[in-house]
């Protein structure tokens, strides 16, 4: 039997008077390659900034581990210690490559011989070998987000959330993150990606939750059946 | 035209031999003008983050009290300033009154909402995604701050710039709670004050040019600063 990794229950948020997300029930297992998917503004970064504990819901309940989420500062921040969660576009700090995929490692009071090894092996992770003294606000668009991948796969987190990785990146990127999570979830990572792209979880062989209106919604009846793999009985458990 | 350009020369003879009531007053200004803008950065930076960042209610009033504070009479400072430190006043008997640490007080208190106001537009105009990045690599609440703050360091550092601007150049404070003592209190702008209204243009242009000069070469020391960190 999985372990669950999150478990939501009748978890709401709102934006004043817009609904962020309303969901019943839903379980990420451990491990698992998740790819969440649905229309702008169906909920997807809210979830998303949920299960990153950044934004606490208006309702409902969050574990984590089976352990209920109290969603008092200090309880996210180290929580947020496990979980990490790539933008859309992600920010990179002013200065180099190396200053900003070590952030997460300097917050954690790692060593200095322990970052070096982790820098090296993140960016060559990314493909980005030999960028360590690169300026970051100095490179492209795809090279950013890679950087960003890189400096989130540096802190080594349980679970790694992925808001739209691969919307405006450019075929070669895309595949190489495409082929990097799926190593990261066979690894025993947990990976939630966020995508418009309805294929992406038949490609993947990812778990789908799909939103409609901040909702779990079944899918989208044009899909093939073969775009829902190996977790239907988690899946059931939205229904 | 003479009249000027005889006590430019004079002006600058006086500068050229060291004068030691003209070395006075600038070592007077430069050293309360610094220690108050230190102070006020340490006050104003985390108050201008809470006010922007903080939710708490009458958030706008307060912006509001900072907003109207950069415009308050440096006499107006001065003199409330004075009611707490007079023999009478509630911090009479710390005996600070007409001493170069009144002068601090009281030019703390003026830059503090010109450097708060200043790093509350330059943390406004930062990037929204700054605070959420930092969090969810990990830091605290708090290192997360200081990343802000390191992001947004150009703005800081045109805040201090600003509030060194502000006390630098002020008579009102320094001439109310500093008394304008000769070789303990008088800074240039309070020496050029009296000089000039004894007659002596002299003596008060030389300070003149020499407060000119000062603020120059310490808004190109702060701006070269800036301009490395913004690299």
């Amino acid at each position: 039997m999985s372990i669950a990794k999150y478990h939501l229950s009748s978890v709401q948020a709102s934006y004043g008077k817009t609904l962020g997300v309303a969901i019943d029930e839903l379980s990420i297992t451990a491990g698992g390659l998740y790819v969440l998917e649905g229309a702008n503004g169906s909920g997807k970064s809210t979830l998303l900034g949920i299960l990153a504990f950044l934004n606490k819901p208006d309702q409902g309940t969050v574990s984590f581990d089976g352990v209920p989420v109290n969603w008092t500062r200090k309880e996210c921040a180290l929580l947020r210690r496990r979980v990490t969660l790539l933008h859309q576009r992600p920010y990179l700090f002013s200065g180099s490559v190396a200053s900003n995929v070590t952030f997460g490692l300097a917050a954690r009071g790692a060593s200095k011989t322990m970052v070096q090894n982790v820098i090296r092996e993140s960016l060559e992770k990314v493909g980005l070998s030999g960028f360590e003294s690169r300026t970051a606000r100095k490179l492209s668009g795809g090279e950013s987000r890679r950087v960003a991948l890189a400096r989130a796969l540096a802190c080594k987190p349980e679970v790694l959330l992925l808001d739209e990785p691969v919307a405006n990146v450019d075929r070669a990127s895309a595949a190489l993150f495409e082929s990097l999570v799926v190593s990261l979830a066979a690894a025993g990572m947990t990976v939630v990606i966020s995508s418009h792209d309805e294929r992406l979880g038949a490609r993947l062989g990812a778990c789908m939750i799909y939103l409609e209106d901040g909702k779990l919604a079944g899918p989208p009846e044009q899909l093939p059946s073969k775009a829902l793999p190996h977790c239907e009985e988690e899946n059931d458990a939205h229904s | 035209m003479s009249f000027i350009a005889d006590s430019f020369r004079m002006a600058i003879a006086l500068i050229l031999k060291g004068d030691s009531d003209v070395t006075s007053a600038v070592a007077t200004s430069l050293s309360v003008a610094l220690w108050s803008v230190l102070f006020a950065a340490i006050a104003g930076v985390p108050i201008g983050i809470a006010v922007t960042l903080g939710k708490f209610p009458m958030k706008g009033a307060v912006r509001l009290v900072l907003n109207s504070l950069m415009a308050m009479p440096t006499v107006v400072i001065g003199l409330l300033v004075y009611g707490f430190l007079s023999r009478q006043g509630p911090l009479g008997s710390m005996g600070l009154l007409f001493t170069p640490r009144a002068i601090i007080i009281g030019q703390t208190i003026l830059a503090t909402p010109v450097i708060a106001n200043y790093t509350l537009s330059a943390i406004q105009g930062a990037d929204e995604r700054i605070l959420p990045t930092a969090r969810t690599l990990g830091a605290s609440n708090l290192q997360s701050l200081f990343q802000l703050a390191r992001e947004v360091r150009f703005g800081l550092v045109a805040a201090i710039i600003a509030g060194f601007g502000r006390v630098v150049s002020e008579v009102g404070v320094a001439m109310m709670l500093g008394g304008n003592i000769r070789m303990y209190t008088r800074t240039m702008t309070t020496a050029i004050a009296l000089e000039t209204s004894k007659g002596d243009f002299a003596f008060g242009l030389a300070l003149g040019l020499i407060l000119i000069v000062v603020a120059l070469a310490v808004n190109l020391f702060l701006t070269v600063a800036q301009e490395s960190l913004r690299a």
